[in-house]
């Protein structure tokens, strides 16, 4: 049965519940909505959760956690924010908290490198901005590279680099998603990035001095 | 003509192939001509295929979430291993305790009746001993 009001039309012109609808089926106990909601939220709410870790297990979990924190932490849930900023807010402080726990060593100089990812390097110092592209879209070792370089920033770094660049949001708006000042927020985006610069720089030094070895 | 800023604004599109042939165009020969735009575009693709990738993820999510059956919580790694650990700090703590217990029992034969045994005798919950619940839910990240 179609609902009219108070509906979202997709375009195949057939109604779907809004987020508002589906919570409130929830709260008045009928769970199984929730199913449709977390349906629809999915996949970004995995491909954030990826972002953070190159573990596919990790990230299938973390993402499978922040529906079940949305879940049972539904009736704290406020329309001031919409649902999916709510429930992004929720997946990212779970892999932050999860970054912490891991307690990585911080800022180490990434230095080994498999001959496939010597190759990558290579490439992108050398080739056109479109063959690194194209390259990147079906080389895995671009993929993991980059995981390597994410995975030597500190946690706070990290997540406002994620926040900032893949999320696009803004200083305020991740200031409020991880509850740190906007100063913060700045000094650290400021902080990843100059990191990130310095990494590649030495690597670039180190597959220099390979190759003239 | 296409100043630094705009061009370094291109990227993520760019990336993503979102960029029209006229827009990509004028970023490459700008990429062509500047070399700090043009390393800056390099430092930039060595992160890019995780911070600016929207394909699919590779894994098929599981159906836990979502299914037809309503939803079903499981309890994932990270939560399982969360919770190993403090079942672990709970057993160090009972293994303390009879440890303590043990060295009272031979205190109770060789020491005059009615001291450390005494206090002993009524063992206080492992969670009051640490200040904890092991039973607490984790920290409410929704707030």
């Amino acid at each position: 049965m179609l609902r009219l009001a108070g509906t979202r039309k997709t375009g195949w012109s057939l109604a779907v519940r809004t987020d508002e609808e589906l919570i409130a089926e929830i709260l008045d106990g009928q769970t199984a909505a929730f199913s449709e909601l977390a349906a629809r939220y999915r996949p970004r709410v995995e491909r954030l959760c990826q972002r953070f870790f190159s573990d596919p297990e990790t990230a299938r979990d973390l993402a499978q956690e922040s529906f079940i924190r949305a879940y049972t932490s539904l009736s704290t849930y406020r329309r001031e924010m919409p649902f999916g900023a709510w429930l992004r807010a929720i997946a990212t402080n779970l892999c932050y908290d999860e970054l912490r726990r891991r307690q990585r060593r911080p800022e180490e100089l990434i230095a080994d490198f498999t001959a496939s990812e010597m190759q990558w390097m290579n490439l992108v110092n050398e080739a056109t901005p479109e063959e690194i592209v194209s390259a990147a879209e079906q080389l895995r070792e671009a993929h993991d590279m980059a995981h390597r370089l994410l995975d030597s920033l500190r946690p706070e770094d990290r997540t406002v680099l994620i926040l900032r660049e893949s999320e696009g949001m803004n200083v305020a708006e991740i200031a409020r998603t991880m509850g740190w000042s906007e100063a913060k927020v700045k000094i650290r985006a400021f902080r990843a990035r100059r990191f990130l610069r310095k990494q590649a720089e030495r690597m670039k030094s180190a597959l220099g001095s390979r190759t003239c070895g | 003509m296409l100043n630094c800023f705009e061009a370094r604004r291109r990227f993520p599109s760019f990336w993503k192939r979102e960029l029209q042939a006229e827009a990509r165009a004028e970023l490459t020969e700008h990429l062509r001509n500047c070399g700090r735009c043009d390393e800056a575009f390099r430092a930039f693709a060595l992160t890019a295929p995780v911070l600016h990738s929207d394909s699919a993820p590779a894994g098929e999510f599981p159906r836990r979430v979502g299914s037809s059956g309503g939803f079903q919580a499981r309890r994932p790694a990270a939560l399982a291993r969360r919770e190993a650990g403090r079942r672990r700090l709970a057993a160090s703590a009972a293994a303390m305790l009879l440890v303590a217990a043990s060295m009272a029992a031979y205190l109770a034969v060789t020491a005059p009746i009615g001291t450390l045994s005494d206090e002993l005798s009524v063992e206080p919950p492992v969670s009051q001993i640490f200040g904890m619940d092991p039973n607490s839910p984790g920290d409410d990240l929704a707030g």
